[in-house]
């Protein structure tokens, strides 16, 4: 390779450098973070190293060795993160109860101890003599974890590592995940059953009727989305101008419930993702000359077959790159539901935020983020496919 | 012959702009007619109103006696070759040429073997299952007359569909077209702008200008007699002479070029003697040397002689009067500056409208 | 009939579009206290709470702040990095383009999930530049989308002319690739703006108390309890993101009449 290119591409490695660390730090980062979090479970192997590398011997049949009793000892005496210590308890609690106390005198009476001398458990505490309290260890100290991944889809291994499914109304994530896809799907349909016609007429007209079909597609994805939430929020209300209106025309007696319910949520969330259904169809209706619909004419097709038979199956790319777009951007959303919606249409992204921000349960909120992640990419992978150009409508 | 197509005062405006004014054309069965004339001529008007695109604003269009004018265009059995084929892009060959068919609701067995026989005419049956998009253009341009001629229409019109190939391939599909056109015995609308195009393949031309027809004539008839200085000039090349006419008599007419140079050209009735006039005539058609039997012998100086190949364009002048001829070879070792006799036929001199 | 149909078609799906972002905006001047209509009673009472109630006021300030700090920051990165996608001689072009649209691309919520979690550990949680960070990731792809454009619209000859005419690549450069691509720039960094001052939900995870901007003062006041004062933030913000649009569109059109220009 002759000099010149690979000079080229030095300077050209140099000024993406910036941005790919960028984004490598604050963008693949954080959902590294945020997957990792999901699986790592490392709060008791921390602290109980010794104990976490010598468990692992153990068959699981009567008590484990007293190699691995010593180790617990040993790392109970050298345990002086006190709020990872705190945290362990707290995990081997919750799994067997009783451990707290269990622990907090043992770890007493090992620091009282000299180091010389070995402590017998069982003489210690005779809680230590049954094997579920050691199982309960053992089943601590791994650091990786599947609980969290299989939480997420309501699932949890039984006490003999199968997997089972939670009790019916212990969560309610698959209840959830269900309801996001099938919210996203209605979404899409509406907004595949306005926005093909409505591409197709600011396809078929010219001149200032166009340019104002195409505006009012513009002006709301140029407006703030927040802004068009609360604008949706204003007008579903029950004093709202949709009610106002309605009753005022003696349509109705009493306000309709549009808002905090589903209704609520498909009205406000086809209108904020139509322009993302309208442009890809009408962009791909732009590149179909306009002498096809003639041609099809003077063969002796009618308006409508030839609609179905050339307009139709033209159009089909747009449609489906649009379907795919809304309904990846749909499953994703958390503002709309969140502020028009009632408890019941809350999306994945709200569980997460939730689970997030309400119980602090990183594990469970990074599972149902990585499910969401997954879903995203995988039609994004597809959408990229279809579209041959992989960006979202260009800004 | 019997009128097919008639266009009788038709008018055509968009908005404020008026395209075509009070047309009136004919348009017989079995014949080739171009419709030739510069971009903006409003041909491709025309040929819009007939296939159905446009509606005329006023006038009428009947068709086998029948008004055509408000039906809409999949009544009209009308084939059309679009100038850039508009050929379906998501159907194979064979389907783009079944679909006329299918719309016509024929039985399937009897629309593939419509479909076999017709692509097979054009040599195109090993491509049937290919995409237009996989086609070379010269083969797009056969499937869309294909896609034209199948249904049997009543009519073909065609907009400019050779535009888009290269010189070779264009007169050859010239050639094509017009033994298609013989041997189906299809009347034929032809719109071009090219005019070596419209003056191989057409029964008849109209040439247009400013969505009026200026001569509507057989290819000779638009060559050697031209009526108007519009299609004197836009067929081939010419020169236009203002002359006085001096006398006339018999069918011919003395007319005095400028620069004491007079002539004797062929005369119709319009002629009288005292009148200024247009005349035009074609560089080819003079030569350089004096003819003995011939009537005009022009004395001339040779300005500017230019190398064309398979001929020689020569500048002539006496005074401020000047004249381009086309010949051969030059005889001789005429230079710039040599004096020479330029003679022409009387017949071969045209009187244009003013 | 199916001319009617159509029209009837066409108008109500624009009344769709465009009448919330119409119909709310006359609720900002009313005097009472409810969204309602019909106004009864128009005052500014409600842009005067904006400019005077601390939460407000402060956020209106970290929303400029935060703002200017992610356009300055994502313009500078995206754009360096589209100058470099220009080049051949790149390895994965593809690769890195889809990477750097990713961003607009997985759901906020995932995102903000794990900026929370590595920024508690970065020491970035609750700061400004932590806020600043995270709103330049997501408006790098707008950035990347529009100065690639402007770029893609430079005709490769006319840099070869300049340095026919002897000007040395930074030279070419400075006197003709970049005054060309600088309405590409401009409209991204007006983008990137944009998507700044309307973010709300990694906002939600990665600010503090202290880094309240307006859209997420907007968002909780419509859970907690909504006022008009929140459609004056609205009308105020439809304003901002019109007048940018407006910017962008223009910057836009005199690029693609200079453009125009160029071709004989």
């Amino acid at each position: 390779m002759s000099r010149a290119p690979a000079r080229e591409r030095m300077g050209a490695l140099l000024l993406i450098v910036p941005l790919l660390a960028f984004l490598a730090v604050f963008f693949l980062w954080p959902l590294w973070t945020m997957v990792r979090a999901s699986v790592v479970d490392d709060t008791v192997s921390r602290v109980l190293p010794r104990t976490a590398a010598a468990i692992v011997s153990w068959d699981g049949q009567g008590l484990p060795p007293t190699q691995v009793q010593q180790a617990l000892v040993e790392d109970l005496r050298q345990a002086d993160d006190q709020q990872a210590l705190g945290e362990t308890v707290r995990r081997l609690n919750s799994a067997v109860s009783g451990f707290r106390t269990l622990l907090t005198r043992t770890t007493n009476a090992v620091r009282d101890g000299t180091d010389a001398v070995a402590v017998d458990l069982g003489d210690l505490d005779r809680r230590w003599k049954e094997p579920r309290f050691w199982l309960a260890l053992r089943d601590a100290v791994p650091p990786y974890t599947d609980r969290n991944l299989l939480a997420a889809v309501d699932m949890k291994r039984d006490a003999g590592g199968a997997i089972v499914s939670e009790d019916p109304g212990a969560s309610a994530n698959r209840l959830i995940m269900f309801r996001t896809f099938l919210v996203a799907a209605i979404v899409t349909l509406a907004s595949a059953a306005i926005g093909l016609p409505y591409a197709m007429l600011a396809a078929a007209v010219t001149g200032w009727k166009r340019t104002a079909l195409l505006l009012a597609v513009l002006v709301p994805l140029w407006t703030s989305l927040l802004v068009r939430t609360t604008a949706w929020f204003v007008l579903l209300q029950n004093e709202g101008l949709i009610n106002r209106a309605l009753q005022a025309m003696g349509l109705i007696d009493s306000p309709l419930p549009l808002i905090f319910n589903r209704v609520g949520v498909v009205i406000a969330m086809t209108h904020v993702l139509l322009p993302f259904m309208v442009l890809p169809i009408y962009s791909v209706l732009l590149s179909v000359p306009r002498n096809l619909m003639q041609a099809a004419a003077s063969m002796g097709a009618g308006p409508l077959r030839a609609f179905w038979r050339v307009l139709l199956p033209l159009s089909l790319p747009g449609l489906l790159s649009g379907s795919l777009l809304v309904f990846m951007v749909a499953i994703g959303y958390y503002i709309t539901p969140a502020l028009v919606g009632g408890a019941n249409d809350q999306m994945i992204s709200s569980v997460i935020a939730f689970y997030a921000m309400g119980t602090a349960n990183w594990g469970l909120a990074g599972a149902l983020g990585v499910i969401l992640l997954l879903v995203t990419m995988i039609l994004y992978f597809i959408y990229g496919r279809l579209s041959k150009s992989p960006q979202l409508l260009g800004a | 012959m019997q009128p097919f197509i008639q266009f009788e005062s038709v008018s055509k405006s968009f908005g404020s702009l008026a395209v075509i004014d009070s047309l009136d054309l004919t348009i017989h069965k079995g014949e080739f007619l171009s419709l030739l004339g510069p971009s903006g001529s409003g041909k491709t008007t025309i040929l819009m109103m007939l296939a159905g695109f446009e509606r005329p604003t006023r006038g009428t269009i009947t068709l086998d006696g029948m008004r055509i004018d408000q039906l809409p265009p999949h009544r009209r059995e009308m084939g059309v070759v679009f100038q850039n084929y508009a050929l379906f892009p998501h159907m194979t060959v064979a389907e783009n040429v079944a679909f006329p068919l299918e719309m016509k609701r024929l039985p399937r067995h009897e629309i593939a073997r419509k479909v076999e026989r017709a692509l097979d005419m054009v040599r195109l049956g090993h491509l049937k299952n290919r995409r237009p998009s996989q086609l070379s253009g010269g083969q797009q341009q056969r499937v869309a007359l294909t896609r034209a001629l199948v249904f049997e229409p009543r009519v073909i019109l065609m907009d400019e569909p050779l535009g888009a190939l290269d010189k070779q391939l264009r007169e050859h599909m010239q050639l094509e077209i017009r033994e298609l056109h013989k041997r189906l015995g299809l009347t034929i609308v032809f719109v071009t702008h090219d005019q070596s195009e419209a003056l191989t393949m057409s029964d008849r031309i109209a040439v247009f200008n400013a969505g009026k027809v200026e001569q509507i004539d057989s290819p000779h008839a638009i060559y050697d007699t031209p009526r108007t200085r519009f299609v004197a000039q836009f067929i081939g090349e010419t020169n236009l002479i203002e002359a006085d006419v001096v006398n006339v008599q018999n069918g011919h007419a003395t007319i005095v070029l400028g620069a004491d140079l007079a002539a004797k050209v062929r005369s119709g009735p319009e002629l009288q003697a005292g009148q200024k006039a247009l005349f035009s005539l074609r560089p080819e058609r003079m030569r350089l040397g004096a003819d003995p039997a011939g009537d005009n012998a022009l004395d001339m100086t040779i300005t500017d002689c230019i190398y064309h190949g398979d001929h020689m364009r020569v500048q002539l002048a006496k005074g401020n009067f000047t004249f381009t001829a086309r010949c051969e070879r030059l005889a001789g070792n005429w230079t710039v500056g040599t004096p020479v006799v330029v003679s022409f036929d009387p017949r071969d001199c045209t009187v244009l409208a003013p | 009939m199916f001319r009617t149909a159509q029209i009837l078609f066409g108008v109500s799906v624009v009344i769709f579009l465009l009448m919330p972002i119409v119909a709310i905006l006359p609720l900002a001047f009313t005097s009472s206290v409810f969204l309602t209509y019909p106004i009864e009673d128009y005052s500014l009472r409600w842009f005067v709470e904006l400019a005077t109630a601390d939460a407000w006021r402060l956020s209106i300030m970290n929303s400029l702040i935060i703002g200017l700090g992610a356009t300055l920051l994502s313009t500078i990165l995206g754009t360096l990095a589209s100058l470099g996608m220009r080049s051949k001689a790149l390895p994965f072009a593809n690769l890195l383009r889809t990477m750097f649209l990713l961003p607009m691309v997985v759901p906020a919520v995932v995102l903000g999930v794990g900026m929370q979690m590595l920024f508690v550990n970065l020491g970035l949680a609750s700061t400004y530049p932590g806020v600043i960070v995270a709103h330049a990731v997501l408006c790098v792809p707008f950035v990347i989308v529009s100065v690639s454009a402007s770029l893609q619209g430079i005709d490769p000859s006319v840099e070869k002319a300049a340095s026919s005419l002897g000007a040395s690549p930074v030279m070419v450069f400075r006197r003709v690739t970049f005054p060309l691509a600088l309405p590409g720039v401009i409209s991204g960094a007006v983008f990137a703006f944009a998507t700044s001052l309307d973010e709300v939900v990694i906002t939600l995870f990665v600010a503090g108390p202290n880094q309240r901007t307006l859209a997420r003062q907007m968002f909780s006041s419509i859970r907690e309890n909504i006022s008009p004062t929140v459609v004056a933030a609205a009308l105020l913000l439809i304003i901002g993101t019109l007048c940018l649009g407006g910017l962008a569109a223009l910057l836009r059109w005199r690029q693609e009449r200079s453009a125009l220009k160029a071709v004989p």
